[in-house]
């Protein structure tokens, strides 16, 4: 890490443009941007954006997810559009969203829990199809049936699967929610990098990457390791 | 239902805490009756006669074997049985009253032992004290008293990947004794073990069976196995699945391994499958297939002529 810092520097002290800031333009600009707030407001207003459209993501995903892979009616009416609408760069809904909940919250939610939800549901069907028919045999056997089989024992049997899903529907949240920002101005930090661009600040620009990567290594840490290491526990390592 | 089941717990928990009472459980088996019972699966046109007209009566506390070749139909009772399936035709009784469905008075015991990974083993037992809203109190009372039985007390707090093979199937069955069955329904429970292992497990299940009197319907493909465990092995046929031939085996109990009576009358009842087998293998493959000796019994005389 440290000496990739140093190669960073040394590059940019040899290239000697603008365009490329070193190590210390952009701590100076990250700084800068934390002690006048643009940098922490920024940051603020997308992680809640993130989380609401994350959390509702999964919401509709798990549940989807659940009908995909049990009832024959959800598989065939829902199925095909899942599998074809999973495969379109969920910022193609933006123009959509836009028009119909103008500038506002509701049209960058619509992109960012379009782009998260389908990978979760897809996951959660292919977690649920593959749970050991003998361990809701099992189940059955001493009474569990219906909602309290789902919830006590498909769910769980199936959580390493879903949890897969969760990780990659985060970073499809975190993808759809920048380019959305990037797009379409209010707030937060993909705003402040076409900010940063407007104004040639370069060194702005490379603040709110590293800012995003942070963001991203941040909720990995935060979110799922602990998820991961209790699975690992559980299942085996084969099973994680 | 349930409240019928809450009601041998309880008596299961007052039997345990008596001191009179050395058993670990309190309610014996009950009776299960097979009445001219068929499967057929599939769509109407295509349909796969998976069993016919089985008849079977097992007596409260019997331990019967079924054994026979893959696609016997054994399973398929099992299933029947446990409320897995549901018949064709024909009827399956537990005591007086037909068999709706799954409950927890028939535990199932399967092959690959079916815990639940994300829990520990002591939670595995308790899982279906709790679906019947036990306190935890006297679920950590039954199952501290499992858990002894099948002498894994001090495994407890394992996750089942953490435990061997034959560890995992006595947990199996400590868990299927948890809600006190009237029946155990066991499908190949020890086929996927090793040989001394699977010959130690047996042993525990002819103990623990003996301690409960359980009535036990045991799947397996292995003679031994089944001439070791069983009073009765009931002998099953394929293409349709049914049931070929019942055989009493009176021998004393507990019977060892390496039982010289177990292997004769083991031997006795190969035979018999050999020619079961053999069909089946003839017509998978055809015709091509010439059956060493299974016939003739290993007098040479008979196999004139087939070497040239």
């Amino acid at each position: 890490m440290a000496i990739l810092v140093a190669i960073w520097a040394a590059a940019s002290e040899i290239a000697h443009t603008p365009l490329a800031p070193g190590p210390i333009e952009v701590g100076r600009a990250l700084v800068g941007g934390v002690r006048d707030g643009t940098m922490v407001r920024a940051l603020v207003t997308s992680a809640v954006r993130l989380c609401v459209g994350y959390v509702v993501a999964l919401a509709l995903g798990v549940p989807l997810g659940i009908g995909l892979a049990r009832s024959r009616f959800v598989k065939q009416s829902l199925g095909p559009v899942v599998m074809g609408l999973s495969s379109v760069p969920s910022i193609c809904w933006l123009p959509l969203a836009l028009l119909w909940f103008g500038l506002s919250e509701w049209a960058i939610q619509l992109v960012v829990v379009l782009g998260a939800a389908l990978p979760v549901a897809v996951a959660t069907e292919n977690a649920v199809k593959h749970v050991p028919p003998s361990i809701e045999r099992a189940a059955r056997t001493m009474g569990a049936r219906g909602a309290r089989l789902m919830l006590t024992v498909t769910l769980p049997a199936a959580l390493p699967g879903i949890l897969g899903g969760a990780k990659v529907g985060w970073t499809f949240a975190l993808r759809s929610l920048m380019a959305g920002e990037l797009l379409f101005v209010s707030g937060g930090l993909g705003q402040l990098l076409e900010t940063g661009r407007d104004l040639g600040d370069t060194a702005l620009v490379l603040a709110v990457v590293v800012v995003i990567v942070a963001l991203g290594r941040a909720s990995e840490v935060l979110l799922f390791a602990r998820a991961d290491r209790a699975i690992a526990r559980r299942w085996g390592v084969e099973g994680a | 239902m349930f409240a019928t089941a809450k009601d041998w717990i309880g008596d299961a928990l007052v039997a345990s805490q008596s001191p009179s009472a050395g058993r670990p459980a309190g309610r014996p088996g009950s009776a299960i009756a097979l009445e001219d019972v068929s499967l057929r699966l599939g769509a109407p046109e295509g349909q796969v006669e998976i069993l016919r007209g089985a008849s079977l009566r097992v007596a409260a506390g019997e331990f019967v074997c079924l054994l026979g070749p893959s696609g016997s139909g054994k399973s398929t009772i099992l299933n029947l049985v446990a409320g897995l399936a549901r018949p064709t035709s024909g009827r399956v009784l537990e005591g007086e009253k037909p068999v709706s469905g799954p409950g927890p008075d028939r535990a199932v015991v399967f092959q690959d032992a079916a815990l639940f990974p994300w829990l520990t083993l002591r939670d595995n037992i308790e899982f279906p004290l709790k679906l019947q809203g036990l306190k935890s109190s006297a679920r950590a009372e039954r199952s501290e008293e499992l858990l002894r039985l099948v002498h894994l007390w001090r495994f407890q707090d394992r996750y089942p990947h953490e435990l061997s093979g034959g560890m995992r199937q006595r947990g199996a069955i400590a868990r299927a004794l948890a809600t006190n069955p009237a029946v155990l329904l066991m499908d190949e429970p020890f086929a996927a073990l090793d040989a001394q292992t699977r010959e130690i497990l047996q042993g525990e299940l002819e103990r623990i069976w003996s301690a409960t009197r359980k009535t036990v319907i045991f799947v397996t493909h292995n003679v031994r196995e089944a001439v070791r465990l069983a009073d009765r092995v009931v002998l099953m046929g394929t293409r349709p699945g049914r049931i070929l031939h019942e055989e009493t085996i009176d021998l004393p109990r507990p019977r060892a391994a390496t039982d010289e009576r177990v292997s004769v009358l083991a031997s006795g009842i190969a035979r018999r499958i050999a020619s079961e087998v053999e069909k089946i293998v003839r017509e998978e493959a055809d015709d091509a297939w010439v059956a060493p000796g299974t016939h003739g019994g290993g007098d040479p005389r008979r196999h004139l002529g087939r070497g040239i």
